[in-house]
């Protein structure tokens, strides 16, 4: 089928106005906020789950590469057409189906933005937890391809704990549904596998998340440090204490800096590193615990600890560190950002060896990151129009993923493989590991036509 | 201006922009059309696609580049500042020079030159809102010198709908005795829609003969209603007279004591900030003073204000070359509002104020849509 006749039929089970095929629409969608690029041949704006369904059987019968989107703002490649073909953007299919307080739950539309949804069950006095620094873009579907997590991650959980059910469509059209209200399903738990699979399976259509009650009380604490590993100390002492914090978030100088050119947040510039530690739950124990992190920050050397005196003090230091990400872009127009993990106690060892690689490849390298879960960030800046400095910059990422697994860390924390990563999957995975991954994806998709070529790697030699 | 000009002019700027879609849902077309191309993320990588050589300009890029509302609020929450909106309207000038632009805009620029504002009426029908305030002492206006020049604009002089924008403004100077003046078929378009049309360097004849027109009445200070005016003036005539919008002579005067609003106006009412007033010149405090110096209205803020504000839909020609997305873009809006509770949106624009009440007339929505001067007259009286 050419394209032309592919178009034809998408128009037939989408509308007219809603299949791209100029020149200009189809490279509009060969971007995310990856380095990656590569253009599909149409773009279909689905409404509704049998839209999909017939938009990937048709792609099935034909054996053409098809993949989902949602704001395209994921870091490693994952909604790049590398093999052409189909993007289903989801953006029209952003509806909240129902907010269900007696069961806690609520059933959406992958277009949802996450923020949207949160806005929403807040007014009722309830909380979706997963906290993307992007989420007042990123959309639902997004986050569950991509297993998303952030700061609150650290005591709540990433996206895969906060899933109860999906209605997924398969590679042929049917559709499915794995999980759903209750809390405990028989059978295989297809949603969980479902959930991190960089839409390399099937198409989420709606999901079913689950909802938990605001806190009573917050209190968020920054705490300033002169060097980073008393700041990366302070991290493992609370820890170890047994508080578990909701969000222990760490960012450095250069970081710090960038923020400070956008957003006023009053961030120490003259400090080397901070934390932003915040405690949420019920009022009565807050203050003794916020007492005790206190203590620990002392004995780790911090310079101060301030307490936010309201919500304004609070959004406004959580502003700073969800656009930092952005931030960097007032340094250099192009960032790479690396997301190893690591066992926390080893924090201040990579980080020494992450400003090592900085001189070496003679990149500046900005951290923020979470700290609680090891979950590093190291943001690599440069200008991606320079093409010295950009293989410069590929050869730092390799390095600092490699450190992180030297430490008994791993590759991803919340970022996933994609393209970008697909190499490094050799520091974590063994050959068997990986063979595994392909027999699952053999079963849902064994044409290879959803979303090829991300996250696992193709085997070094065929036969 | 052509692609290698655009590349000097723009390619460091645009190559800031790193994708990271941030700007998605500030964006009204966006959120109507749902496709990248009505993104601001979209239309910069089709600058940066053209400038590279990977697109040559087209029809389908005209579409986009051509629907931005040049609202600005892209740039209000990127974190690189990337100046999107500028941009934009660098490369509109590109798509003139390859032809590819809506063909309406022809005509306005054939207007403008031809009859100096943007309706082709005859510029000597400039002050014909006058007669909504026939009781008036004949020479109170067109003065040949005074204190502060009223700048009246073309949207508020020739649309019926607004006509009364300038009429109250005028009889809120009169009632706190501001010596002051209009230039009637003197006044000739400030040039702000040939900005958004790609054609700047036509704005300079505009320019010339107005800023003579201050110097001839001698004034110190000139006022507008328009908001897209003043930021005009502000931005690009280089003057050292003082330039003032409406709510900031309004709130002055209220302060100084020589206007005092009496009448109560029981209703709960929300401020639209402008873009061109808010975002784009900085002006967001004095039309709030002015709106609660109103006794017995109670106030509320919509939850996207000053910085965030969301556009009405009424920016960057778009009105003119699409206006089933003007349209979209002003129901969101009224729903907005809608959702504070408010019965009543006051803003400081004319053209906010057409394109809200267009909308809640269509829709047959009680909403009341009032101008600051509206309200300001209303309560003093
Ligand atoms: C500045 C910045 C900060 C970020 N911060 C964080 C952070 O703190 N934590 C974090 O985890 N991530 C973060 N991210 C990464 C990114 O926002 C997340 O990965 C997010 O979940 C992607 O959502 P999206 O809607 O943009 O999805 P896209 O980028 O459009 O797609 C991501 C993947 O999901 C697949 N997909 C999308 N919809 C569907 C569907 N309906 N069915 C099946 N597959 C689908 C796509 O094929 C692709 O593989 C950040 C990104 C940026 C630019
Ligand atoms: S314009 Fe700014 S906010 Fe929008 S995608 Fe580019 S960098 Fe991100
Ligand atoms: S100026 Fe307004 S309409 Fe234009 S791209 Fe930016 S946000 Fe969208």
């Amino acid at each position: 089928m050419d394209n032309k006749e592919l178009a034809e039929r998408l128009r037939e089970i989408a509308g007219k106005d809603y299949v791209l095929t100029s020149d200009m629409d189809r490279m509009l969608y060969s971007y995310d906020a990856s380095l990656e690029k590569a253009i599909p041949d149409v773009v279909v704006l689905p409404n509704s789950t049998e839209e999909v369904s017939k938009i990937m059987s048709l792609a099935y019968r034909e054996k053409i590469p098809i993949l989902g989107r949602g704001s395209g703002t994921n870091l490693t490649g994952g909604s790049i057409p590398v093999k052409g073909g189909i993007v289903v953007h989801f953006s029209r299919m952003n509806r909240i189906l129902e907010i269900d307080i007696p069961n806690r739950t609520a059933t959406v539309e992958p277009g949802v933005i996450t923020l949207d949804l949160q806005t929403e069950v807040l007014k009722k006095g309830f909380i979706y937890q997963p906290d993307p620094a992007s989420q007042k873009v990123s959309t639902i579907g997004g986050n569950i391809a991509e297993n998303s997590g952030g700061p609150h991650c650290l005591k709540y959980g990433v996206t895969s704990n906060h899933i109860l059910g999906l209605e997924v469509v398969l590679n042929d059209g049917t559709v499915i549904w794995t999980g759903g209200k209750s809390r405990d399903n028989p059978g295989y738990d297809l949603a969980g596998l479902f959930v991190g699979s960089e839409g390399t399976l099937g198409l989420v259509t709606k999901a079913i998340l689950k909802l938990e009650r605001a806190p009573e009380t917050i209190k968020t604490m920054l705490a300033i440090y002169e060097t980073i590993e008393d700041g990366a100390n302070t991290v493992s002492a609370i820890i170890a204490e047994g508080i578990v914090p909701a969000t222990l978030e760490m960012m450095d100088n250069p970081v710090m800096r960038a923020v400070e050119e956008t957003i006023k947040v009053g961030y120490p510039l003259d400090a080397a590193a901070v934390l932003i530690i915040e405690l949420d739950g019920m009022p009565e124990g807050m203050d003794e615990k916020a007492q005790k992190i206190m203590e620990i920050c002392k004995q780790n050397n911090v310079r101060e600890v301030k307490l936010a005196k309201d919500d304004a003090e609070r959004d406004l230091l959580w502003a700073g560190r969800k656009g930092a990400f952005g931030a960097v872009g007032q340094v250099r127009p192009s960032y790479l950002c690396c997301d190893g993990t690591v066992p926390r106690t080893k924090l201040p060892e990579v980080l020494n060896k992450v400003m090592d690689i900085s001189k070496k490849y003679d990149v500046p390298i900005g951290n923020v990151f979470h700290a609680g879960d090891g979950n590093l960030h190291p943001l690599i800046m440069f200008d991606e129009r320079n093409k010295d400095e950009l293989k410069r910059v590929l050869k730092a990422s390799t390095d600092i993923l490699k450190a992180c697994v030297d430490v008994g860390g791993t590759i991803s924390g919340e970022h996933g493989v994609g393209l970008e990563k697909l190499k490094e999957t050799s520091f974590i995975f063994c050959e068997n590991d990986i063979e595994f991954e392909r027999h699952i994806k053999k079963a849902f998709d064994p044409d290879d036509f959803i979303n090829p070529g991300k996250m696992i790697p193709e085997p070094v030699c065929e036969q | 201006m052509n692609i290698v000009q655009l590349r000097k002019l723009s390619y460091d700027e645009v190559a800031k922009c790193n994708k990271c879609g941030f700007c998605l849902p500030s964006c009204p077309t966006y959120l109507v059309m749902k496709e990248e191309a009505y993104s601001p993320r979209g239309r910069n990588a089709i600058t940066r696609f053209a400038i590279e050589n990977k697109l040559k300009l087209s029809e389908d890029t005209e579409r986009s580049i051509f629907s931005c509302l040049g609202c600005g609020a892209c740039t209000a929450v990127c974190l690189s500042s990337v100046k999107t909106k500028d941009i934009i309207f660098q490369n509109r000038e590109c798509e003139v020079d390859e032809g590819f632009y809506p063909k309406i805009i022809d005509r306005l620029v054939r207007t403008l030159e031809g009859s100096r504002n943007i309706s082709d009426d005859d510029n000597e029908d400039r002050a014909e809102w006058l007669e909504l305030i026939k009781d008036f002492p004949e020479d109170a206006f067109e003065k040949e010198h005074a204190e502060i020049l009223f700048f009246v604009g073309c949207v508020a002089s020739f649309f019926p709908m607004v006509q009364r924008i300038p009429a109250n403004m005028a009889k809120i100077l009169q009632n706190a005795g501001v010596d002051f003046t209009i230039l009637g078929g003197d006044e000739w378009c400030c040039g702000f829609p040939l900005i958004g049309a790609g054609m700047p360097e036509k704005l300079e004849q505009m320019k010339e003969h107005n800023l003579k027109k201050v110097a001839d009445v001698g004034a110190k200070t000139v006022v507008f209603t328009c908001p897209s005016c003043y930021h005009t003036w502000k931005h690009f005539y280089k003057t050292d007279v003082r330039l003032m919008h409406a709510s900031q002579l309004i709130a002055e005067l209220i302060k100084d004591k020589r206007l005092t609003l009496k009448k109560e106006v029981n209703l709960t009412a929300t401020y639209h900030d402008p873009c061109d007033l808010g975002r784009n010149s900085g002006v967001f405090e004095e039309p709030r003073e002015v709106v609660k110096a109103v006794p017995g209205l109670n106030f509320v803020e919509l939850p996207q204000n000053r910085m965030l504000s969301v556009c009405c839909g009424g920016g960057g020609n778009v009105e003119m070359t699409d206006p089933d997305l003007t349209a979209q873009v002003a129901q969101m809006k009224l729903d907005s509002i809608k959702d504070v509770g408010a019965q009543m949106v006051v803003t400081a624009c004319q053209q906010c104020v057409r394109t809200m009440q267009t909308r809640a007339k269509r829709t047959k929505s009680d909403l009341v849509v009032k101008d600051l001067t509206d309200l300001v007259v209303e309560a003093m009286e």
